[in-house]
């Protein structure tokens, strides 16, 4: 990497990582305070019911229940989206999907608070439920949200261009639905949340509230506490501790958060929700099903001409991110390939399950599985190699697309070229045994949105600095380190910036009464925005010390070097220098790479005061320079923030605030995979992926974003699918949701691409998302390659591999699976489009479209 | 999810367990390697008033050969050891490979051979949280009346899912069952019902000690293939276990069993004895995979449909049939 630079660019251990191998970090199931209980959460056993009553009084009476909390005790809606505000904490009149949350017990032990949740008596009254999109946008009564017709959380119809004329100037057109089913993030922790309230000292009653909890928008729970319970949010002090893992599904309020809070009030005491995994499961707000109804037109040349996507999103009980999801999905049709024309119809309709929301990548996965799909069908249809109809359709940035995103930086060529030259596409392709092949596709992310969900003019990240005379810098920020390398990253530019060592910094991340605003770690916003505003304040605290050092040595501050934790003269050699004993002094140490063990500290106490009283030098210290800069100014502080230029915030239609953003990032990547033809199992043996992200940081956490993001990708597209009945998610839990195992999972070959935006802190772009969506259809492209069949759902369960292989053989019928056939659409939904559950559902309200006759039990006839 | 509370005895002997056990009869579980008894006892299928704890009881546990060429393992031997034993690898293969499959890595240390032979049947609608069970409406196995996989059927169809029964029911094992008043000795075979409820004939003072392999089936070929979704820590959504002996070119014995797919492992009588004197092809062997597809009897107890799992009985057979054949 860059030699300009002395902390970027190097390999760097996680500033946490010693916390968190050993065991010694604490995440917020690990905290307690004095007096604390334990909240446990009833969850409705329904999918659609209206709440006739709630009698408590049992639970109350069980000996170690301190209190049970009901929708009354907190009746204001609250939602993640300003215009989705139609979640309550605790259900008031109706419950919307099962595992809805209806009350809330507070025990002094889980086995009581689990014990008095059989005690609380609910009367229900039992509502036809919705479960397939389709079916819920017929809907004329019963409606989930009362100010929701037809269960249409939101429809969006776009069109850029001219599309008739563009599928008119289009010589082939492929069109073909698209379904991809449900996933969830499965983060390592599960939710866990502390509240505690604060006596006032005025009056002796509740004051202050303290929230410790797994969120990745600290800022934003803060809000929305605020906002159900009624407290200003000076109030309020929400505070971050580890995070083990958040994928999105942290990204928003989830109930609990608030739910300890109501809880804590109304028992007068501390109160902890650590959710299960099934409620982590319930709580969901991961990635849609999603149809995807996509025609595309390319000419002969291979140049595409229109594209058109019909999307349907089964979007759950509540709007969540919802209406940005939906967005997402056409606006990021955009900003990869240059397409003249779009047209796109998103419906993002509610059924009475599990509310999704935000999950990497989000909104852009799915469409991106149907786009690089039906782009090599058509790369087949003109017999052109599938990376080179990528290459023919590059945008030549800088740029504005037709949907209204400024692209600048735009690595995807090298990303196509690094990722063929390293897989030996061009030798391999086509030539690898039976029932082995090659596949590639692209994608992209954004940097952090460009609109921040919450309309104001704030900055969407702030970061202050403040470094006192023992030369230690402390950076306080907002952004909420979740695993992904905030934390690591915020050091590193605060010390580049400085050009002090890496150990002097201390990052205090993520406590609202100590951190400034910023609005948090999704959108894959932090290296780009929190990362600007920590370079800003850096500046604005360096130009200070460079003030009084420049004094102190007799030059004009600019002509200032900060490196290495030295401060001299341009031009001059960075001094290793001699110092007054006899023993010599190094004070840099250029290969130092490594966090945690660096030089720095070295001039104290009589010394210190002796270089100070030399008179001018020719260089100093960085110790030594922040001690003249506090002598002069008093106190050291710097601040800084960002907000993206208006000329990133996109176009001026309906909808089109979602999707721009300062920077995308973009990916290439090649999949190896062999498929049995008599199981239909699929085996992925390689990934070579290349990622632009601007300039890589921090090189190490960058790989690991890369080869994390095809993980999880591959386990959407082989393994994870959440399987539903009658409104019952089938697989809640680890054993069968099946993320992929370390024994299925293959090597991955990260390469980074540096396109060095230039907006970006020292150039750098995302690296967390945008490779996630590349690696599904690249193994979608590989299956064809390796035996010629084309999955259009993922994911491709091995039943479905071999439904595909034999209707292409046209062997004996065998329906393996179930409906997959589009043709069939009735059965299809009935099951959420997944695997058959052909058994008697739960009880359910007499014209509930999922009450129909049940066919003859499976595996009984041969 | 709590544990529900419980009384933990702790014997040391066999006669020690067997007397708790009669003790408390009907209101203990017994517990070996706990791997499957604990996330149990968390969903609340089990709420014992007392748990047997047998992992100090040191004379059930490990591998002895007896001079005959027979093997005695003790029930409470973990599935690591038999896995890694390099006299079973040699003579029993196939109970070798089967124990490797069981699961992962650290839960084969955990987990025992008699816990995998007593392994309770396992069903989608049966291995869920108390709460999700409520709100799905309690079947046949646990608490309830109605059968979601089979409806308006009164049998349990919950899945058996144990790897190493169905090779052990290829090698003719025999297992010793202790009571206060006495030891018996049963074909494993004779062991399970076919019922998913009361799966196993084994009265509650009983416990299950030892297993033994006889001598007649040391050094047959064998082979297991299990389908499951990742190559790890998944139950079997079909299993298939061969064994076959050769003389002069031909088979001399061969015996095929499947687990994962009936609510018993089931030793496919039929499939086993088409492959004796004759030598094994393509088209014998799937003769094999056709009768065991045929007796087994995959319902939506687990992921996959069953239509496919029953495939891939068909395959798996077929596959194994002339992997031992090649061995």
């Amino acid at each position: 990497m860059s030699s300009d630079f002395s902390i970027i660019g190097k390999p760097t251990a996680m500033v946490d990582a010693a916390e968190k191998t050993t065991g010694a970090g604490k995440y917020t199931d690990d905290l307690s305070v004095p007096g604390m209980l334990v909240g446990k959460i009833l969850h409705s056993p329904y999918p659609h019911a209206r709440i006739k009553s709630i009698d408590t009084s049992r639970a109350e009476a069980l000996g170690g229940v301190v209190a049970v909390a009901i929708g009354k005790d907190a009746p204001n809606p609250y939602g993640i989206l300003p215009v989705g505000h139609d979640e309550y904490p605790l259900a008031l009149d109706k419950v919307r999907y099962v595992g809805d949350n209806v009350a809330c017990v507070v025990a002094v032990s889980e086995a009581i608070a689990e014990k008095a949740l059989e005690l609380v008596d609910v009367e229900y009254e039992l509502l036809p439920a919705y479960f397939d999109p389709e079916e819920s946008m017929k809907a004329q009564t019963d409606l989930i949200h009362d100010n929701k017709p037809h269960n249409l959380e939101k429809d969006y119809h776009h069109a850029f261009g001219d599309p008739d004329k563009g599928f008119a100037d289009a010589d082939h057109i492929a069109e073909a639905r698209f379904i991809a089913n449900e996933v969830t993030h499965a983060a390592m922790e599960p939710h866990s949340t502390l509240s505690s309230f604060e006596l006032d000292p005025h009056t002796g009653k509740l004051g202050r509230l303290t929230v410790w909890s797994s969120t990745q928008v600290p800022y934003y729970l803060q809000h929305k506490l605020s906002l159900v319970l009624e407290m200003p949010m000076a109030q309020i002090r929400v505070i971050k501790p580890l995070v083990g893992g958040g994928f999105g599904g942290k990204s928003e309020v989830i109930p609990l958060e608030i739910i300890a809070a109501i809880a804590a009030r109304k028992a007068q005491a501390p109160v902890k929700i650590t959710y299960t995994r099934e409620e982590v499961f319930w709580a969901h707000r991961g990635r849609p099903r999603t149809v995807i109804d996509l025609k595309t037109g390319i000419k002969n040349d291979g140049s595409i001409t229109c594209v058109k996507a019909r999307v349907v999103q089964d979007g759950g009980a509540y709007c969540s991110y919802g209406v940005v999801t939906i967005l997402y999905s056409g606006a990021l049709l955009g900003a990869l390939y240059d397409i003249p024309n779009i047209q796109y119809d998103g419906y993002r309709v509610l059924t009475n399950k599990p509310a999704c929301g935000a999950m990497r990548g989000h909104g852009t996965v799915n469409v991106r599985f149907a786009f690089e799909s039906q782009l090599d069908e058509l790369a087949e249809k003109i017999g052109m190699d599938p990376a080179e109809i990528r290459q023919r359709n590059l945008l030549k940035p800088p740029c504005i697309t037709v949907n209204g995103l400024r692209v600048q930086s735009y690595g995807l060529p090298e990303c196509i070229e690094k990722t063929v030259e390293r897989s030996g596409w061009k030798q391999r392709k086509g030539k690898l045994p039976k029932g082995r092949g090659l596949g590639i596709a692209c994608s992209h992310y954004v940097s952090g949105a460009a609109n921040s969900i919450i309309r104001s003019d704030m900055p969407h990240s702030t970061v202050n600095i403040k470094i006192d005379r023992d030369g230690g810098v402390v950076v306080y920020t907002g952004a909420s380190e979740i695993g992904q390398g905030s934390d690591t990253m915020t050091a590193q530019v605060a010390a580049e910036v400085l050009g002090c060592s890496l150990a002097r910094v201390r990052v205090i991340a993520a406590d609202t009464d100590l951190t400034p605003i910023d609005i948090g770690s999704y959108s894959s916003r932090v290296t780009f925005m929190a990362g600007n505003a920590t370079s800003r304040s850096a500046e604005d605290v360096k130009k200070r010390i460079a003030a009084a050092a420049a004094k102190k040595m007799n030059c004009a501050a600019e002509e200032l070097v900060f490196r290495d934790d030295v401060v001299f003269k341009k031009g001059s050699a960075p001094p290793s220098v001699k110092k007054d004993s006899d023993e010599e002094v190094e004070v840099t140490q250029a290969g130092a790479s490594v966090s945690g063990r660096v030089e720095g500290q070295i001039l104290r106490g009589s010394l210190q005061q002796k270089r100070k009283e030399e008179g001018p030098k020719e260089w100093m210290t960085f110790e030594e320079a922040v001690v003249a800069a506090i002598d002069f100014h008093g106190a050291l502080t710097g601040t800084g923030s960002y907000a993206p230029p208006p000329e990133a915030r996109g176009g001026r239609h309906k909808g089109g605030g979602v999707g721009p953003s300062p920077a995308y990032s973009y990916s290439a990547q090649v999949a190896e995979v062999s498929v049995d033809e008599d199981t239909g199992e699929v085996t992925v043996h390689k990934v070579w992926a290349a990622h632009d992200c601007g300039r890589a940081l921090n090189p190490v956490s960058v790989e690991g974003q890369i080869i994390g993001s095809v993980w999880m990708g591959m386990g959407q597209a082989l393994t994870e699918e959440m399987v539903w009945k009658d409104g019952m998610l089938m697989n809640a839990g680890m054993l069968e949701y099946r993320s992929p195992s370390s024994v299925e999972s293959p090597e991955v070959e990260p390469i980074i691409v540096e396109s060095i935006d230039p907006e970006g802190p020292f150039g750098a772009k995302e690296c967390s998302e945008g490779s996630l969506a590349a690696t599904i259809p690249a193994i979608s492209n590989a299956i064809y390659d390796a035996v010629g069949v084309r999955l259009h759902e993922s994911p491709f369960t091995p039943e479905r591999v071999l439904a595909a292989l034999r209707a292409k053989r046209k062997d004996k019928a065998l329906n393996l699976t179930e409906g997959v056939d589009p043709t069939a659409p009735v059965r299809f939904r009935e099951h959420g489009g997944s695997l058959c559950f052909k058994g008697k559902g739960p009880e359910r309200h007499a014209l509930d479209p999922a009450r129909r006759e049940s066919p003859a039990v499976a595996g009984g006839a041969d | 999810l709590s544990l529900p509370q419980f009384r933990l005895l702790r014997p040391r002997t066999v006669d020690e367990a067997v007397s708790f056990l009669s003790k408390h009869a009907n209101n203990v579980r017994v517990l070996a390697g706990g791997t499957d008894l604990i996330p149990s006892m968390r969903q609340k299928l089990f709420e014992p008033e007392y748990v047997l704890d047998l992992r100090s009881v040191a004379e059930i546990r490990g591998i002895r050969q007896q001079t005959s060429g027979a093997v005695e393992i003790g029930a409470l031997t973990a599935l690591s050891a038999i896995e890694k034993s390099p006299y079973l690898r040699q003579h029993f293969p196939v109970l070798a490979e089967s124990a490797a499959t069981v699961a992962s890595p650290v839960l084969r240390n955990m987990g025992t051979l008699g816990g995998n032979i007593c392994l309770d049947t396992r069903c989608l609608w049966y291995n869920q949280s108390l709460t999700w069970r409520k709100g799905c409406g309690f079947c046949i196995k646990k608490d309830g009346n109605i059968c979601h996989v089979a409806p308006g059927g009164t049998k349990c169809w919950a899945a058996f899912s144990g790897d190493t029964p169905p090779a052990l029911l290829c090698l003719n094992a025999e297992i010793e069952i202790a009571s206060p008043d006495r030891t018996r000795r049963i074909p494993l075979q004779e062991f399970y019902t076919g019922d998913g409820v009361n799966y196993r004939r084994l009265l509650p003072t009983e416990l299950v000690t030892r297993v033994f392999l006889p001598a007649e089936s040391a050094d047959y070929s064998g082979v297991y293939r299990k389908l499951r979704v990742r190559g790890s820590i998944d139950y079997p959504l079909a299993g298939v276990a061969v064994v076959m002996k050769r003389s002069n070119g031909h088979i001399a014995d061969a015996r095929i069993a499947m687990t994962a797919v009936n609510p018993a492992p089931v030793l496919v009588q039929k499939a086993g004895e088409l492959l004796v004197g004759k030598s094994i092809d393509e088209s014998l062997a799937e003769a094999a995979g056709d009768i065991a597809a045929r007796t087994a009897k995959p319902l939506t107890t687990s992921a996959l449909t069953p239509e496919y799992r029953r495939e891939m009985i068909r395959v798996f057979t077929k596959r194994a049939v002339l992997a031992a054949a090649n061995n």
